[in-house]
Formats: structure tokens, sequence, C-alpha cells
């Protein structure tokens, strides 16, 4: 789990710990917003929300209960939902909206965390996991056009599973 | 007895195995190996999960790494900003008004808000009327300009003490920004106080959702007559 060195109970309620928060997570924030959303203004637009909300409720924000970067997507999560409510309602369009399901949701967030865990990966590791997984290829056509024998793209395949379930682990995802 | 090499040279295909990709002579050698190594049977189990994660990414994403623009942290910031200074007028509002002390923090803060941030005067805040509304509801709702978009002051009157009131700015397509949520209770008569990023000038309407009704009102340059229409709650 990614902690921030100095929380406390109240972490954001002061200004300088609402900045330190953004450095820290506003990327991962924004990603996700996007990657669920679809859209870069509405992603800014909950990104906001979110550290504003944040901001109230910073005297209520317990480390002990939960990482900053936990309770923060959990925000930002409701932000998500209250974004994509509004946009299938259109309030004002009269049409009767449907409630977003939560699954999707869920779904953008796991296929962001895996995108997200892919990109910390080494080089070598994230290439033969989308040559060998994402395109299919045979492994001995990935061994040569890399230079390697078979074997060693295996093991990379294997290394790089290892790696991303550390990376994964890091990011707080729970099995 | 199995010897670490041993072991080490069938650890490294559980990554191909975990994917389903090995076959014939390795994969039967491998699960012959699996069946008298605890070690590796539990590696391989910790790498399913991961495994099973695969198939959800998208590939063509890994490359990109989309950053939030620049300006957003100075937009939070500007917007947290905004609320502390409304908190610190009520605090003052309510222990016995204006000082000439206060009263004058007051208007340097506000030039420096201006300065900093590029705000507008307070003579640009703008009302909205919300007309045709139910007997005994009132509505009223106020708009701010300012740099990061727009405040809204939001006064509800009339619906159950209790009642979830849901805000939103709606822009020139259409589309409605989120400005946030207030609790009416009865007998509290202070306006509710959101904010949204959509600018002023960019506002077409206010949305308000009361759970039983949704009303609009226009904004902007629309005629003083404009009609607000009273929807019903989408199911």
């Amino acid at each position: 789990m990614i902690q921030l060195g100095t929380s406390t109970r109240g972490a954001l309620s002061r200004e300088r710990d609402v900045r330190e928060a953004y450095a820290a997570h506003s990327g991962e924030l924004y990603g996700f917003a996007v990657r669920s959303l679809g859209d870069s203004g509405l992603a800014e637009e909950a990104v906001q929300e979110t550290f504003v909300r944040a901001w109230r409720a910073g005297d209520r924000f317990d480390p002990k209960i939960g990482s900053l970067r936990t309770w923060l997507f959990a925000i930002l999560r409701n932000v998500v939902i209250d974004l994509g409510r509004a946009r299938s309602v259109r309030p004002g369009v009269a049409e009767g909206g449907i409630e977003p399901s939560v699954e999707p949701l869920d779904e953008a967030l796991l296929a962001w965390q895996v995108e997200e865990a892919m990109r910390r990966l080494g080089e070598d590791h994230r290439r033969v996991l989308v040559e060998t997984y994402y395109r299919g290829r045979p492994y001995a056509e990935v061994a040569e056009e890399l230079g390697v024998p078979e074997g060693t793209v295996k093991s990379r395949v294997y290394y790089g599973l290892r790696a991303l379930r550390v990376v994964l682990e890091e990011m707080g995802y729970e099995d | 007895m199995k010897t670490r090499n041993e072991c080490r040279e069938w650890r490294e295909l559980l990554g191909a195995h975990a994917l389903g990709r090995l076959e014939g002579d390795e994969r039967a050698g491998l699960e012959a190996h699996l069946e008298g190594c605890a070690d590796c049977s539990e590696e391989l189990a910790g790498l399913a999960p991961v495994a099973k994660m695969l198939p959800h990414a998208d590939p063509a994403r890994f490359e990109l790494a989309p950053e939030p623009p620049p300006e957003l942290g100075r937009r939070i910031a500007a917007t947290i900003e905004g609320e502390k200074q409304r908190a610190r007028q009520r605090r003052r509002r309510t222990f016995g008004g204006f000082a000439f002390g206060g009263a004058a923090a007051a208007a340097v803060a506000a030039v420096l808000l201006l300065f900093v941030f590029g705000g507008s005067s307070p003579d640009a805040s703008q009302p909205v009327e919300f007309t045709n509304l139910p007997e005994g509801i009132n509505i009223y709702a106020t708009l701010e300009p300012h740099a990061y978009g727009t405040e809204i002051h939001m006064y509800v009157h009339g619906v159950p003490s209790g009642t979830l009131c849901r805000v939103w700015l709606r822009g020139p397509r259409g589309v409605s920004y989120p400005a946030g949520t207030f609790r009416y209770r009865w007998g509290d008569d202070s306006d509710a106080v959101l904010s949204s990023a959509l600018d002023i000038s960019r506002t077409r309407a206010v949305v308000v959702d009361t759970g039983k009704h949704t009303f609009v009102a226009p904004v902007g340059k629309a005629p003083v007559a404009a009609v607000t229409q009273t929807e019903e709650e989408p199911t």
C-alpha cells in the first residue's frame, strides 16, 4: 500500500497537505478519471471535486483505516459515479435516466490498475508480455526478434508477471 | 529430492504456464514437477490472480500516461481558498458584524485574491430565477464568476427537511456539470455555497434535483419570463 509518510488524522485539513497529496496522487487519480470517464474535461472536473471534497472532510481522514491514496480513490469513485449519473441522466432533458451500474466503474478501475502497473514495469518485461500475451505471438518468433533464446523470453514472462504482482500490491490492489 | 537449480528451471516456465501458453513435453514435465513441489505450486497460485487480470487491460494504453494539466492544481487551490474566505466571512458575520479591522482585512484579502487568481468583482454576480415552482417551494440561486469557474449560492426552502439537493450547471451543448450536493434542513436559512469548473459565460442553466422534482432555471441571455421546467425525477 502506498502511504504518505507524514499522514496523520486530519491530514488534509491544511492547504499544504492538499498540495502534497495533489503532488503525490493527482497523476494516478487523473489517469483513472480519464480511463473511466473517457473525457479529459470531465476527468479534470472529477479530480478537482475529489480534492475539494477531501479537503472539506479532511478531519475525518484516519490513516489507521486506510491510506490517503485509498481514501482519495474512494472519493474519486463517488465523484465519477455522480458525474456518470449526471451524464446519463442529463437532468433537464426529462427522459428518465438509468442509474449507472457500478460494474463498468469497477471494470474501469481494474483495467486502469493493470495498465498503470504495466507502465511501471521494466521495458524488457513489458515487451515480452505485450508481444506474447496481448499480440499472441509465438515465443520462438519473439525470441528471434529480440535476439535472445526462447527460454529467456519465457523466463521474462515469469519475472514480468512477478514484477506486475509486486507493482499491483504497491498500488494497493488486493485479490 | 529436488535441487534448487531444478526448481529454478521449472519455475521460469510458470509464467507461460499461468498464461496457458505452455505445450507438449514442457507442459507435461512442469505439471509432473508441480505435483511433487509445494513451493512451485504455491508460486503458480500466486501468479494466477495477476494472469487473470491481464485480459482487462488495453495494451494500446500502456504507453499513454495522461497527465493532469498544470493549471488544475492552481484551480483546486483557488477553489479551496475561496471556500476558506467565505467561511471566514460567515464567522465574522456570526460574531457581531464587521469591525473596521476585519472589514479592512477582508478588503485586502479580496484584492489579493483578485490579483492572484484574476477573479471578478462581486458586482458580476448574477441572480437566477426559478419560476413556476410548486406551491410552498422557493428556490433562489446566485452565480459568481471566478478564475476557477463559477460559484453557486443556492437557497432552497419548502422541501422536506433532510432532502438531498443535487445541483448542476448546464453548458452550451446541454452537457450538465455537477456543482455539488447539499441537504435542506428545516429552520436553516443559510445558502449553500457550491462551485463548478464550468465558466459562467458558458453556463446556460442551473439545475436542481430535489429527488421528487428537477427544477431548471435559465441563465444569461434567456428572457426574464423564461419558464422553469419542472421535471420528474429520473428513475
